[in-house]
């Protein structure tokens, strides 16, 4: 029974608290008088993230919760505002006096914190990582986030389902086709409109087009901070590559606006072409790395989720399946038929990470050639009907989970539950027998997005 | 590794298209002398994000390939404000961010400029302003230069940083 996600929405006389799990889901209805639930955290570690959201997001009171620090709002955030709540309509806010955030720390003899972030030292997204070291040694990790929260629940309130889609797909610009296609199953619900094969298959090439790009910039990356920069270039070649040809297939480089219902062209010979050179560079990729004992030096036994954690802390994608969970969205009719075979690591650790990244990698380049295919179907929509509507989808980091509730025509709440919502809250499982030079080399192993995590 | 060096003499040096090439040399070589004169050879570029969807950070990290490489002219992305000479600034400006993209910029010595990158700092992009967003960035930092796109492909990244150049 996985936990999945934990959310809460407001209705006209209660707030409605959501538990969504693998199997089946949960409703609780609370007073808004007095709001109040019990923590789920005691069973379900991941929860407690879900529930300082609802804390700060609507104001409901986690009566038995250990930690009841916000989440969401930092130090400056005005107390007692709850944007998520119907009754909060303001543009703007005001910064309040700052508040000092209370960090989770170790103490004791010799044992110091080092503060990193919100900005880093690379190109890389804005979040904090609050570490306890004992010399070199990591004791703790607390991850803190939500710097680029831009209130896109409250954003698409009142909108159409159409008028979303430009903010949907530019939630987290690396999962942006993921993204798309969980709204398209749920249009398609509102819509109560089957797929037509043709055009499933074409999305599908996308989503694996996307994985190729992200899977590829990250073997580079990998490698990079272990100190081995060859891989870098190498791969970030192909990445261009591989990015070039989704501007190729939708016109833009990151794939925005491409899951659509209509169905453009492609040239299928060029792209077979592309993919048996992509496959040749990556089995030369794979030789070439597999056989440099100092990478791998760096790479085993470093950032080790064992599978109990993993399981325990609900973690799904790349993350999951490096430590030998069998999680993927994509174990089903359609993606078998075309060749899915889940890729699966037990070491749990950085290698593990790149191994199922490698895997992955050769397995989506093998369903591209299944998926593709000249076609010209085109899809008629339909009248939108109201209703709660869920559909989940594999992005290039894992489960992706959304849900949109529609009401007279426009969108009554919008939740959606990044792959990165979960692994972050494992990420400080990783760091307990590394030094903190081997931090980002950890980090980047698990490549989670921040902005789909923030929203 | 000798498997490497046979593949890298092998491959050579990869070039653009053609018609991109040249057009890229033009801005290449232009770049590469403005720096030289206005910059003694070497212009540091300290990216923030102050809200993206992180495809303009992906961008700013294709720079850094080998079709582009954008070292080559003197451009470097480096890790610390302290040793900026431009704030290259991307996404919406969140309400968490401001404070810390401001320290940012006060830590940058002068002489000191911004360009922002992207439809988001300038609320161009889809997102609307709200309580979360303080966009759009003019009204807390002056920025000098912008590049436009959602996101800007890196030539027209590297377009736009010409277009900087020539205006200081
Ligand atoms: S400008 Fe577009 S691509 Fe860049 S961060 Fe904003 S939404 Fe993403």
């Amino acid at each position: 029974m996985r936990f999945i996600a934990r959310f809460c929405k407001e209705k006209c006389d209660c707030f409605e608290i959501v538990s969504i799990y693998e199997e089946h889901i949960e409703k609780e209805e609370i007073s808004k008088e007095s709001p109040r639930i019990k923590t789920l955290a005691k069973k379900e570690p991941s929860a407690i993230w879900f529930e300082r959201k609802m804390q700060d997001d609507f104001g409901i009171i986690i009566e038995d919760a250990f930690d009841k620090r916000p989440l969401v709002h930092q130090e400056r955030f005005p107390k007692e505002i709850h944007p998520l709540r119907k009754e909060f309509q303001e543009s703007s806010l005001q910064e309040a006096p700052y508040l000092q955030y209370k960090y989770e720390e170790i103490d004791g003899d010799g044992v110091f914190q080092v503060a990193v972030g919100p900005i880093h030292a690379g190109i890389i997204e804005p979040g904090h990582f609050q570490f306890s070291q004992a010399g070199e040694e990591m004791l703790h990790l607390e991850v803190r986030h939500f710097y680029k929260n831009r209130g896109i629940e409250k954003m698409l309130e009142g909108k159409t389902l159409q008028d979303a889609k430009p903010i949907i797909e530019r939630i987290s610009g690396n999962e942006s086709i993921a993204y798309q296609i969980c709204y398209r199953d749920i249009y398609l619900q509102a819509t109560k409109q089957k797929l037509p094969l043709a055009l499933q298959k074409r999305h599908a090439l996308l989503l694996e087009l996307e994985r190729v790009i992200h899977h590829l910039t990250d073997i580079g990356f990998i490698p990079n901070d272990a100190g081995f920069g060859a891989a870098l270039s190498f791969a970030s070649k192909l990445s261009e590559d591989a990015r070039r040809k989704m501007n190729e297939l939708t016109g833009h480089r990151f794939g925005f606006g491409a899951v659509s219902f209509e169905n453009s062209f492609i040239d299928t010979v060029s792209f077979h072409e592309w993919l048996d050179e992509l496959e040749k560079s990556v089995e030369f990729f794979e030789d070439w790395i597999i056989d440099i004992p100092s990478l791998w030096d760096r790479f085993d036994t470093t950032g080790i989720l064992p599978l109990k954690k993993a399981v325990k802390y609900a973690s799904v994608g790349v993350v999951a399946r490096a430590s030998g969970v069998a999680t993927d969205r994509r174990i089903n009719p359609f993606y078998l038929e075309h060749g899915f075979v889940m890729a699966s690591e037990v070491s749990g650790d950085v290698a593990g990470r790149f191994k199922v990244r490698l895997q992955e990698l050769k397995n989506s380049i093998l369903m591209m050639r299944n998926f593709l295919e000249e076609d010209d179907t085109k899809l008629e929509v339909t009248d939108i009907c109201d209703g709660e509507y869920q559909s989940f989808c594999e992005s290039s980091i894992g489960e992706l989970f959304m849900a949109i509730d529609i009401k007279d025509g426009v969108i009554e709440r919008f939740f959606v539950r990044d792959p990165s919502f979960m692994n972050w809250q494992a990420v400080h499982i990783m760091m307990r027998n590394d030094i903190i030079a081997d931090f980002p080399l950890i980090n980047k192993s698990c490549d989670l997005s921040y902005a789909g995590n923030d929203l | 590794m000798i498997k490497f060096w046979n593949k890298r003499v092998k491959l050579g040096v990869i070039t653009e298209k053609p018609e991109l090439e040249e057009s890229l040399k033009k801005i290449r070589k232009e770049i590469k002398e403005s720096v030289k004169k206005k910059f003694a050879g070497s212009l540091a570029i300290r990216m923030v994000d102050s809200g993206s969807c992180n495809a303009c950070e992906a961008e700013c990290n294709a720079l850094s390939n080998p079709y582009f490489d954008l070292e080559r002219l003197g451009i470097y992305f480096v890790a610390s404000p302290r040793h900026a000479d431009v704030m290259l600034l991307s996404g919406v400006m969140t309400f968490n961010m401001t404070p810390h993209v401001k320290e940012a910029y006060a830590q940058i010595p002068a002489p000191k400029w911004i360009i922002s990158i992207g439809d988001c700092p300038m609320m161009q992009a889809p997102f609307e302003k709200n309580y979360a967003i303080n966009a759009p960035v003019t009204e807390h930092l002056e920025v000098t230069h912008h590049i436009a796109g959602c996101p800007p492909n890196p030539v027209e990244i590297m377009e736009g940083i010409l277009e900087f150049l020539r205006k200081i």
